[in-house]
């Protein structure tokens, strides 16, 4: 081989390996925002990345209803979707449209990354067609950023088959019911834990955390933000010492928690290793379901269980669509929103309906319940007057809109992690959470 | 080994140079080597000022009408900050159980790789898999043999009948700042046996001669002859390792998310979620440099030990 021919095929192979690579670094140029606007005219539209195929399904329907309206839909990964749209709207280069966590609305509405949709047609329909929870959680200052995408509430779920082994009848509706259940169930030997809970830490939130509390008919916080888990309300308090109790004492919930994720959990629940949580409606569809499921039709809905027995309350979450304060592209913007997130020609959510059928999601329409569809397809996989009822009881956290929430969800996973690992008190861990939101707000003032 | 300076640009006494035409030699370097100079500004220098720039600034992006310039507020309260200091406290931990086991390690591993025996090649590349295995992937991997479900420790425990049930490693405070210590050290002591496999490979084999002549044991020709040779390579080490236990993040991050409570949250994850989660690009900043001024500090304490020491006994 000549040094000339080598260097002939060495130079074939370097220009081969640019082409290849050109796509990818076109994507990564883009992706930190390199590639500028779309400059087509087009509806940037971004989410993150919950079952993107489908959403790209459903963008692709609306565009075939809107010909003149043309879409540029990009998934990002979930764990990453905050801080990369941040970087794009910081930047100056963030999508038209896009989806939005309820627990970053007020944040990015301080920003000015995002515009009010008041006065915009059909906006005022939609709110009046949703739970309240959601349209408080969609608004900020009294002005309205969002239209709905999905909502869900937490519940118990439990699994009724290993409760009848155990000689369990009905589901705990106190907190010291499910504990003894539990025992029981423990002491039958079916399961050494028969709790299962996410409790590794993480950058979303833990439901099941405010889940326990508002159920008991307590709060972590004021209606302004003000920390009251350390007041004379022992609510917080008290469901941190239950939680104590069993993870260290009666060693009913599992101590294997501290390290579990959402999907490693649902495939406990799915492969009976647990006989209760606390999750998400939506995730009986998939534990319920025959082809996934080990277990299916034997996990059941139920409220959260109280302090007292009574059930007063649980928490909900909302993720909704909401358009870029400098859109240049407004009217295309909005129409793709109120087709995600508002009603179609015939009055109906479609996009709701469909996230619904396809997978389950939670819908924060009241119109939808009374849907023969959704009521049969609902039936399927839970008992329908309990997700109804909980829809009805759920209220968003109270201080997702203070802009230091997600350091303070941070510190109180990091308190329950230490409570569940007996490294402190409940008197200690609620005066700790206490400090921290005073120097949170210090911080942020 | 001597260390001496090779002056090669002074004239000499009495040398008679003609008279340079056009542009001197200093000008003619600087203009040479003016487009790598632009190069290394544009990628080193510029970020590494910008994020003392950004350190000295209220800079959340959730509170953009809030921005400005608060020269070292964000340094100073870091003083009062539980948070920090608890996350300095278990960084630091952290930092002396890694590096003290990588050392002990690596010298151990480096000096039985560096004797003669069938299988040394391939033993030399099986200690070096580990270095190249990715911070996230070394996480992974061991999270999952620590599994408190299905764990390959657990398993093999269980099956030599040494537990009778399956343990959560990863959930008491201890357990886990040690897991993902290991894990760091793991991942991390193919560097340091390379390095110190490489600074054995100097020593002179007529010194180990003279030692056995003179009738040196084991640990004394470790201590008198091995050990001076060292310094250089363990200067390196420790600087390196300590810079790198400092930054250690996607692997614990990836075990236990900087848990239970605050037992495995070090500076490192602190900084990432302050600037990623929280979007506080100044007080992150502020973090970083922190992180960056001590390992400056103790990189400077380690040369001024070792290095001194080096050069006069070799």
């Amino acid at each position: 081989m000549t040094p000339e021919t080598s260097l002939s095929r060495r130079r074939v192979l370097q220009l081969g390996a640019l082409t290849a690579s050109l796509p990818a670094l076109s994507s990564v140029l883009a992706a930190c925002g390199g590639g500028g606007g779309s400059g087509s005219g087009a509806v940037k539209f971004s989410g993150w990345d919950y079952e993107s195929a489908l959403v790209q399904q459903n963008v692709d329907r609306f565009k075939q209803l809107n010909p003149d309206v043309p879409v540029e839909y990009t998934p990002i990964t979930s764990a990453q979707y905050v801080q990369k749209t941040v970087a794009e709207f910081t930047a100056g280069d963030g999508p038209d449209a896009l989806y939005v966590y309820d627990d970053s609305l007020a944040g990015w509405v301080a920003a000015e990354y995002l515009q009010p949709l008041d006065g915009l047609p059909g906006v005022d329909d939609v709110y009046a067609g949703i739970y309240p929870s959601n349209a408080e959680a969609m608004t900020v200052d009294g002005k309205r950023y969002g239209l709905p995408y999905y909502t869900d509430s937490q519940c118990l779920i439990y699994n009724e088959a290993i409760l009848a082994k155990a000689g369990i009848s009905a589901p705990p509706k106190s907190l010291d019911e499910l504990e003894q259940q539990s025992q029981r169930i423990k002491d039958a030997g079916i399961l050494e834990f028969p709790i299962g809970l996410t409790a590794q830490l993480q950058d979303t939130w833990w439901g099941w955390a405010w889940g326990l509390v508002f159920a008991s008919g307590g709060d972590v916080f004021d209606a302004a933000g003000n920390p009251v888990m350390d007041g004379p309300d022992p609510t917080v308090r008290d469901v941190f010492a239950w939680l104590q109790r069993a993870a260290t004492v009666t060693k009913v919930i599992d101590p294997a928690v501290l390290q579990l994720l959402p999907v490693p959990l649902d495939d406990a629940m799915k492969n009976e290793r647990y006989a209760f949580t606390i999750g998400a409606r939506y995730a009986l569809r998939d534990y319920n379901d025959p082809a996934r499921s080990k277990t299916a039709g034997n996990l059941k809905i139920a409220y959260i269980p109280s302090l007292d027995g009574n059930v007063v309350g649980t928490v909900s979450n909302t993720r909704m669509y909401a358009l870029s304060k400098d859109t240049e592209v407004k009217d295309q913007a909005f129409r793709l929103l109120t087709y995600l997130g508002g009603f179609d020609g015939d009055g109906v959510p479609y996009t709701a309906k469909y996230w619904f059928q396809k997978k389950g999601l939670g819908f924060p329409f009241r119109k939808l319940e009374q849907d023969p569809e959704v009521q049969a397809g609902l039936a399927t996989f839970a008992d329908p007057t309990i997700y109804s009822g909980l829809a009805s009881l759920a209220r968003p956290r109270t201080a997702i809109k203070q802009p230091w929430y997600s350091e303070y969800e941070n510190e109180q996973q990091k308190v329950v992690q230490q409570l569940l690992s007996n490294q402190t008190s409940p008197d200690d861990a609620v005066k700790a959470l206490s400090t921290t939101v005073t120097s949170l707000k210090q911080k942020y003032s | 080994m001597t260390l001496t300076a090779v002056d090669t640009e002074k004239p000499r006494a009495g040398s008679a140079r003609p008279p340079r035409q056009g542009i001197g030699d200093t000008a003619r370097a600087y203009l040479l080597n003016a487009p790598a100079m632009i190069v290394i500004g544009l990628l080193v220098a510029y970020p590494i000022g910008y994020s003392f720039w950004l350190s000295l600034h209220r800079y959340n992006l959730k509170l953009p009408a809030l921005e400005r310039f608060v020269w070292f507020q964000n340094y100073i309260a870091l003083v009062g900050d539980p948070i920090f200091l608890s996350s300095l406290r278990v960084t630091v931990a952290f930092v002396v159980v890694v590096l003290g086991l990588t050392v002990v390690l690596g010298t151990a591993l480096a000096l039985v790789l560096n004797e003669t025996f069938l299988g040394r090649g391939v033993l030399r590349s099986l200690v070096l898999l580990p270095w190249a295995m990715p911070g996230v992937v070394n996480g992974l991997m061991w999270r999952t043999i620590f599994d408190a479900k299905t764990g390959a420790l657990n398993g093999l425990l269980l099956q030599l009948g040494l537990i009778d049930s399956y343990q959560a490693w990863l959930t008491s405070p201890s357990g886990a700042f040690f897991i993902t210590a290991f894990a760091q050290v793991w991942n991390t002591l193919p560097f340091t046996v390379i390095i110190l496999l490489a600074g054995l490979s100097t020593i002179p084999s007529e010194q180990y001669d003279a030692a056995k002549v003179d009738r040196a044991g084991v640990v004394q020709r470790f201590t008198q002859v091995t050990l001076p040779w060292l310094l250089h390579p363990l200067l390196i080490v420790l600087i390196l390792e300590t810079m790198n236990a400092f930054r250690a993040f996607d692997t614990i991050y990836v075990l236990t998310g900087g848990g239970p409570g605050d037992a495995t949250n070090v500076i490192a994850v602190l900084n990432v979620r302050t600037v990623l989660t929280y979007t506080d690009f100044g007080l992150g900043s502020a973090y970083s440099w922190v992180i960056t001024i001590v390992t400056l500090v103790i990189s400077i304490g380690y040369i001024s030990t070792l290095y001194q020491r080096g050069r006069i006994e070799v």
